[in-house]
């Protein structure tokens, strides 16, 4: 996990380099759009991994470590993107 | 007499409006689709009976009496027993209404229901306990859809605890002044360096800030293909349980001392001076029983929950000390009391402000207090910011009809502390202009020195 993260670092670290002109009070909210994006795919492989992990656990009789994986549970199993 | 809510103008789906002190929500055609789908699929009978969702029960329209301005649907709210803003909140209260909203978001998802926006004014506190208001936010989930609430999260919610917990720097004052929130990009440039190099703030405040930026300098031509591209649902999921875990696990950087947070273990008080304060509140509020008690300088909350335990329905605890309203919220959650603890500067109080001034009301305008504790306040007014004595005796007896204020003298060591870098400049301040002043206001019901404290307690009623 720790190289997604090292690799997915270096992506905003070019972007602190570049300039550019902010006019946040036209903005419809296109870059948390865009962010979202960027990050979906792994923040659903991430939800997918811990839920596959809290199946496993339980199938070995152990409770979920957190809230999260309660609802993970409960919530339907789509697709990753 | 019907009157809109001043701060529901924003949403063309419905309006708020009060009527003879009942509060009534139109639904509008627009909106009708989307509100019968959440009803009929029980989603709000579930939510408003686990107490997430204000209670909204359907009335006929024909109650306003203005009419419901051709509105399908009418809904009746209860009252909240007193409305506060995240400017007022301190830190464990949006930290927990945080976690509420991104709950909530988490649970709809499996009822194919989307909160059609991250608005922390929709999240209001009955107690310390988080409370959605605004049922119109409620909509049936598209396939694919962003959360479009994202950005508005982040400056209502995220970014104010942030400031909080990575730079120790409470919300509160700034976000009375920016009311929709702290700005991603005003954080990104504020935060140094080596705060940024953590996966989360790198993704939502630096990458979040440079995407609005650069989206701006392209116009809007990429929304469009964006939008079409979509988000899968399990994305959605990740990204609000990743968030979720994140705030979990936040708290404020500046965890040292602060002046009153160890006050209610560590005070001037002995134990009998302590029980005898303690007797008095319980007898005032046992007498008075107030429906919304007020507590100015609550400190950790110790006198709302013994006034609470005596007769007091809800308390409203009042305080400039960060410190000491986080272990007065944390005190209401566990021990689970109406109290309710709210950042404010008695010199310096939460303003009309908003749209037309009329949008987020003053702490005043709100709701009038039937009771009100003012236990070691008045010298921080009189002495520590030099208000008149008698101005402020008028001000505290003004803001509830029946109270108990507490008188501190001169040789107190709090006021000697005050004192000691500066000049005495409070020739008539003693405990005899005191009474005069509250005589001149109130009927004095009773009063007690406590111990040998040089300290007295005065229960005024000029109702």
């Amino acid at each position: 996990m720790n190289r997604i993260h090292m690799a997915l670092l270096a992506v905003p670290a070019l972007l602190l380099l570049s300039t550019q002109n902010a006019y946040a009070y036209l903005d419809p909210g296109t870059g948390s759009m865009i962010l979202q994006g960027l990050i979906g795919g792994i923040a659903g492989g991430m939800f997918a991994i811990r839920l596959y992990w809290g199946k496993l656990k339980s199938r070995f009789g152990r409770a979920p470590v957190s809230a999260s994986l309660r609802d993970a549970e409960d919530a339907p199993n789509d697709k990753v993107r | 007499m019907t009157a809109v809510e001043p701060g529901s103008f924003r949403d063309p789906s419905g309006q708020v409006f009060e009527n003879d002190g009942r509060i009534f929500r139109t639904i509008t055609a627009r909106a009708l689709a989307d509100y019968t789908f959440v009803r009929d699929s029980g989603v709000l009978r579930r939510l408003v009976d686990s107490g997430r969702l204000v209670g909204a029960e359907e009335v006929d329209p024909a109650l306003l009496s203005d009419g419901a301005h051709g509105a399908p649907i009418v809904v009746e709210h209860p009252r909240i027993p007193f409305v506060s803003y995240p400017y007022e909140w301190p830190f464990p209260a949006l930290k927990a209404a945080a976690l509420f909203h991104l709950n909530l978001q988490i649970e709809l998802l499996a009822d194919n229901v989307m909160l059609s926006d991250a608005s922390a004014y929709n999240v209001q506190f009955i107690g310390p306990r988080p409370v959605l208001i605004d049922l119109l936010s409620l909509r049936r989930y598209r396939e694919g859809e962003y959360w479009v609430g994202l950005r508005q999260f982040c400056e209502q919610f995220l970014n104010p605890l942030l400031l909080r917990a990575v730079l120790g720097v409470p919300h509160n004052q700034w976000y009375r002044g920016s009311l929709e929130g702290i700005p991603t990009s005003d954080l990104n440039r504020l935060l140094p360096f080596h705060k940024k190099l953590s996966w989360q703030v790198m993704t939502y405040v630096v990458l979040q800030s440079r995407l609005e930026a650069s989206a701006n300098d392209k116009g809007t031509a990429d929304a469009g293909a964006i939008r079409r591209k979509g988000l899968s649902k399990s994305s959605l999921l990740g990204i609000l349980t990743q968030l979720r875990g994140w705030i979990e696990k936040l708290k404020p950087a500046d965890t040292g001392k602060t002046v009153w947070g160890d006050y209610a273990r560590n005070n001037t008080y002995t134990d009998a001076a302590e029980e005898a304060k303690c007797r008095f509140i319980a007898e005032f509020a046992e007498a008075v029983r107030p429906k919304l008690l007020w507590d100015l300088g609550c400190n950790s909350g110790n006198y709302s929950a013994v006034a609470l335990g005596a007769g007091a329905s809800a308390a409203i605890g009042f305080d400039f000390d960060q410190k000491a309203l986080e272990l007065a919220f944390d005190r209401a959650v566990s021990e689970k009391l109406n109290l309710l603890p709210l950042f404010q500067d008695a010199a310096n109080p939460s303003p009309d402000q908003g749209w037309k001034q009329a949008e987020r009301r003053g702490i005043q305008g709100r709701r009038d207090a039937d009771g009100l504790l003012a236990l070691a306040f008045e010298h921080h007014l009189v002495i520590g910011r030099n208000v008149p004595l008698d101005q402020t005796i008028g001000w505290l007896t003004g803001l509830a009809p029946r109270g108990v204020i507490e008188f501190v003298p001169k040789d107190d060591p709090t006021i000697q502390r005050m004192l000691a870098l500066r000049e005495d400049i409070f020739d008539g301040y003693c405990v005899e202009a005191f009474t005069a002043a509250l005589g001149a206001q109130a009927r004095i019901v009773r009063e007690a020195s406590i111990a040998d404290s040089g300290r007295r307690l005065f229960w005024y009623d000029r109702s």
